[in-house]
């Protein structure tokens, strides 16, 4: 399947409403992975500034999620999509949903940032945060990459990713209880920590459903809640 | 514009186009029908049908089952030759001359294109309906008494009334009809003359009822009507229905077989054909892309 | 506006109006003279069709009258001759003439010498005779008594009572004397004259005497004709129609008996009239005139019509009733018999109709088989001799005497009548079935 797959189709203007959906879906994408890096530099280098405009951007995004499920709706109602184009619609609601979902979690990272920049920084958990942050910025880009290319293999990786996130956040957790018990006096700031991580490990987790959309949307198979291994044997046997 | 709407256009545009995959499934290189065209226990067989129009070859080795009681519905584009296979189901293609057909029908264990079938007697067995509504110009009753008289199913006045009655109960037409059954059938309208139609099909007691687009002469609601109908009458008959419409295949079937130029190209359960069929030229005439 | 050129309909549409409008008047016009040329056509064949309606209903309806004369007739046994009442035989051959001239002559005492005699004899026709004949024989107990009948009178009679004989020529270019004319203008005076409707006309066969002429013999002729006619082609129309369009190979064969069908239908019909005189006559030894071999040479001129006709209309029924009648399981004839056939019996009638109308008009084959011998009695049966109406008017038509040109007049207006009647008959069958659908 490829791109060209969406057009051809014996009505144009068909074709123009598909590829307004796909557009406004990239586009929207494409903010939202901005959303994402900035928070975390915001994070990183304690820049309220920008960390308030990650924020403002969470109203156009907004917007956007009610644009394209709004064309998505109509192309249902009036064009009675089957098969790929059935599953492509589907596939831009749902990844739509969760793309909107990041920006929210990427707000929260930035609201974060604000109250720590209040209460002055410190070094504890910041490894954690970028190690764990620049994994989930990656995910977010490969997935809405393979959205792009319909590329399954892509978004397997991306899949396989999140696994190592998941872990990654663990750890980092028991870490920070560790730092809380041994230093009560970092708790506020380690709460702050342990938020933002958990707002990460969300965006990691809408990065994997958006994967889990261009499988379903590529290949016809709803790989949801099966296990990694069997994914991939699904993957290759088509 | 703010730079981040610049940058998720400049995303947008700039994705470059790789082909995947390559076109499995080239019509050139066809020679078998994708999916599961055969049944272990079915009601009909059909085997490696030809159909040729004098020179021309019209159904390319088509082989299809069709299972008890379910309704299979044949999609494809015009002249894909979806009518023509359907009408070898019950032999009507016997009475066009130029029209020669190979290959075998199984019904009830018997080849019914083999010379000791009797076509009168098939034609009892495998019932049709037509796009046109084509009631006899003669009154309700005689409409659907027909069949029953002319095979001699019925000794009894009483027992043909008895018949006649439940034939219109099963097609939804007996409250509309009762009181007028020996007025011209050529006086419903007509969604009711197709439902009447539908009647006198069953009177005879078929176990296989063919339809050749039977709504496509009928306004919507009509349709819905003959749907339902279709849905109640697979708990006790076979349905083979060709359709044009791709969303009546979708409602009505339980499996549906797409055609193209003569060729069976893949069958399936009809939600999966809908939702990701496995052959590109299915998923082409399905998404509207030809035909 | 663009600019880029306009494309071949732009600039047409440029100039669209004026020339629309210029050619509209030639448009209308033209219409109004095709329209004019119809109406002029048909107001033509109107016109000749009136000239010939009128001169034939001009001519023709004197002869549906009769003119009768009032005479006072002794049932005198010794005039009769009679000398036994009660012998049948006696009363049967007896001189009724003589009564009737008893009469006359006692109405017009001055009358004698032979030749007076016979020329007031004339004025009474010969019928007369046979009339005061059936009233004795239904009644013997008139014999001796006195009866006034209305009798009728000679044809000159009936010419001078309705003008055709002109009184002011001279008598030498009169068919009609002075003397005669005398006498008529006595009864005249005396109310004794009286013109009737006729019902010898259609009553009577063939006669000599104009006045008692009638054309039934011919119309019974014609019936017996057209029933043979149609018993014999409209079963083996249909039946040839049925088999050629439904059961017969579509092979070199049935097209080569296909054209010949069409063809026959071109062939002149006197045709058909000498090969019933050389078959049907000759050969099988059928009598001459009788209406079974006039039917039977109709029969074969009407066939090719009615099998036309008869294809055409099974042709016309629609293919979606076989269908339906087929996928019920209906073999090939129950289709036939129970769908096509009745779906095609009003073409088929309505065809025959026409086929008969046609078959009562004509005249040449019969003459061939000898149907314009002179006919007296009315036909009893197929196979006596017998005529049929359009030879009845050939053959008065030929006739020399002038009163026959009267009857020859009315016997077309009955044959007209005739095939008026026959084709509103296939207007209203025609209507009647078609309503079916």
């Amino acid at each position: 399947m490829d791109k060209s797959h969406f057009d051809r189709h014996t009505s144009a203007q068909y074709n123009a409403e598909l590829e307004e959906a796909r557009k406004n879906l990239m586009q929207m994408g494409g903010l939202v992975e901005q959303q994402v890096e900035d928070a975390l530099r915001a994070l990183m280098e304690m820049d309220s500034a920008l960390a308030q405009r990650v924020i403002d951007t969470d109203q156009t995004v907004n917007d956007m999620e009610l644009e394209i499920d709004e064309e998505c709706t109509r192309i249902l109602a009036l064009r009675h999509p089957a098969a790929s184009d059935l599953r492509f619609v589907i596939a831009v609601t749902k990844a739509v949903n969760d793309l909107e979902r990041m920006g929210d979690e990427a707000s929260k990272v930035a609201k974060h940032t604000l109250e720590l920049a209040d209460t002055g920084s410190g070094p504890q958990g910041y490894v954690e945060l970028r190690h764990i942050g620049e994994k989930v910025r990656q995910m977010v880009s490969q997935s809405l990459d393979s959205f792009a290319r319909l590329n399954t293999d892509s978004a397997l990786a991306v899949l396989q990713q999140d696994q190592a996130v998941d872990l990654e956040y663990g750890t980092a957790i028991r870490t920070l209880v560790t730092t809380m018990i041994e230093d009560p006096r970092t708790i506020t700031r380690a709460l702050n920590v342990m938020w933002s991580l958990r707002s990460l490990e969300r965006i990691g987790d809408h990065a994997r459903n958006v994967a889990e959309s261009v499988i379903y949307l590529v290949k016809g198979q709803d790989v949801r809640h099966i296990k990694l291994d069997e994914v991939e044997a699904q993957i290759r046997k088509k | 514009m703010t730079l981040t709407h610049q940058y998720a256009k400049q995303k947008a545009e700039t994705v470059t186009v790789t082909k995947t995959e390559p076109d499995q499934f080239d019509i050139g290189d066809w020679t078998q029908t994708v999916g599961d065209p055969l049944l272990d226990d079915p009601r009909l067989s059909a085997r490696n049908m030809d159909v040729f129009y004098a020179d021309n070859q019209a159904i390319h080795n088509v082989s299809l089952d069709i299972g008890k009681n379910e309704v299979i519905s044949m999609i494809g584009p015009s002249g894909c030759g979806k009518s023509t296979f359907l009408r070898t189901l019950n032999r009507m293609n016997d009475s066009i001359d130029i029209c020669r057909v190979t290959g075998e029908v199984i019904l009830d264990g018997d080849n019914i294109y083999s010379k000791s079938m009797d076509v009168v007697e098939l034609r009892a067995k495998v019932g049709m309906v037509f796009q046109k509504p084509n009631p006899f110009p003669k009154s309700i009753y005689d409409n659907v008494a027909y069949g029953p008289r002319i095979h001699g199913l019925v000794s009894r006045r009483t027992e043909l009334d008895e018949v006649v009655e439940t034939a219109l109960r099963k097609a939804g037409l007996w409250d509309e009809a009762k009181d007028r059954l020996d007025k011209p059938a050529t006086g419903l309208s007509g969604g009711q003359q197709q439902r009447l139609c539908i009647a006198r099909t069953i009177a005879v007691s078929p176990e296989v009822i063919l339809m050749d687009e039977p709504c496509s002469a009928l306004d919507p609601i009509a349709t819905a009507r003959i749907e339902e109908l279709i849905a109640e009458l697979s708990k006790n008959y076979t349905i083979a229905i060709v359709t044009h419409s791709m969303q009546q295949a979708a409602r009505v079937s339980q499996r549906t077989a797409y055609f193209h130029l003569g060729k069976l190209i893949e069958v399936g359960d009809t939600d999966k054909i809908f939702t990701s069929p496995d052959h590109k030229l299915t998923e082409d005439y399905i998404t509207g892309r030809f035909g | 506006m663009t600019d880029q050129p306009l494309n071949a309909i732009e600039r047409m549409a440029t100039v669209k109006q004026e020339r629309l409008h210029a050619r509209l008047k030639q448009r209308y016009n033209r219409e109004r003279r095709f329209k004019a040329y119809g109406v002029a056509s048909i107001s033509a064949g109107l016109v000749f069709l009136a000239i010939l309606l009128v001169t034939i209903f001009s001519q023709g309806i004197p002869a549906f009258q009769s003119t009768f004369v009032k005479l006072d007739i002794t049932y005198d046994p010794e005039a009769l001759y009679i000398d036994d009442a009660s012998d049948p035989d006696q009363l049967r051959y007896a001189d009724f003439d003589n009564a009737v001239r008893q009469s006359l002559l006692q109405r017009f005492p001055d009358v004698d010498g032979r030749k007076e005699t016979r020329a007031l004899m004339s004025l009474i026709s010969t019928a007369a005779g046979y009339e005061v004949r059936d009233r004795l024989i239904a009644n013997p107990d008139l014999l001796g008594q006195t009866e006034t009948l209305w009798l009728m009178a000679d044809d000159d009679l009936d010419l001078v009572m309705n003008g055709t004989i002109d009184r002011n020529l001279p008598e030498e270019e009169r068919r009609v004397s002075d003397l005669e004319l005398t006498w008529i203008d006595n009864f005249i005076a005396n109310d004794e004259i009286d013109r009737r409707f006729n019902t010898t006309f259609f009553t009577r066969g063939d006669s000599r005497d104009p006045e008692t002429a009638g054309v039934w013999g011919a119309v019974v002729g014609s019936f017996y004709t057209l029933v043979v006619t149609l018993a014999l082609s409209f079963p083996i129309g249909v039946a040839a129609a049925i088999y050629l369009e439904e059961f017969a190979p579509k092979n070199r064969l049935t097209d080569i008996i296909e054209v010949n069908i069409n063809n026959l239908a071109a062939v002149p019909s006197i045709v058909f009239g000498l090969l019933g005189l050389a078959v049907f006559i000759n050969f099988f030894g059928l009598p001459r005139s009788a209406p079974v071999v006039g039917g039977l040479v109709l029969t074969l001129m009407t066939l090719p019509t009615i099998i036309i006709s008869a294809r055409a209309s099974i042709k016309a029924v629609p293919p979606s009733i076989r269908d339906a009648a087929m996928g019920l399981g209906a073999s090939k004839m129950q289709v036939t018999l129970h769908h096509v056939l009745p779906l095609a019996m009003p073409g088929m009638l309505t065809g025959t109709i026409i086929g008969m109308a046609q078959a009562l008009g004509e005249t040449a084959p019969l003459l061939m088989i000898g149907m314009v011998a002179f006919i007296v009695d009315i036909p009893q049966g197929f196979t006596d001799a017998a005529t049929v109406l359009p030879v009845q008017v050939y053959i008065w038509s030929d006739s020399p005497e002038r009163a026959f040109i009267a009857k020859t007049s009315a016997a077309i207006m009955v044959l007209l009548g005739f095939l008026a009647l026959m084709n509103l008959l296939a207007v209203l069958l025609r209507r009647k079935f078609e309503r079916r659908w």
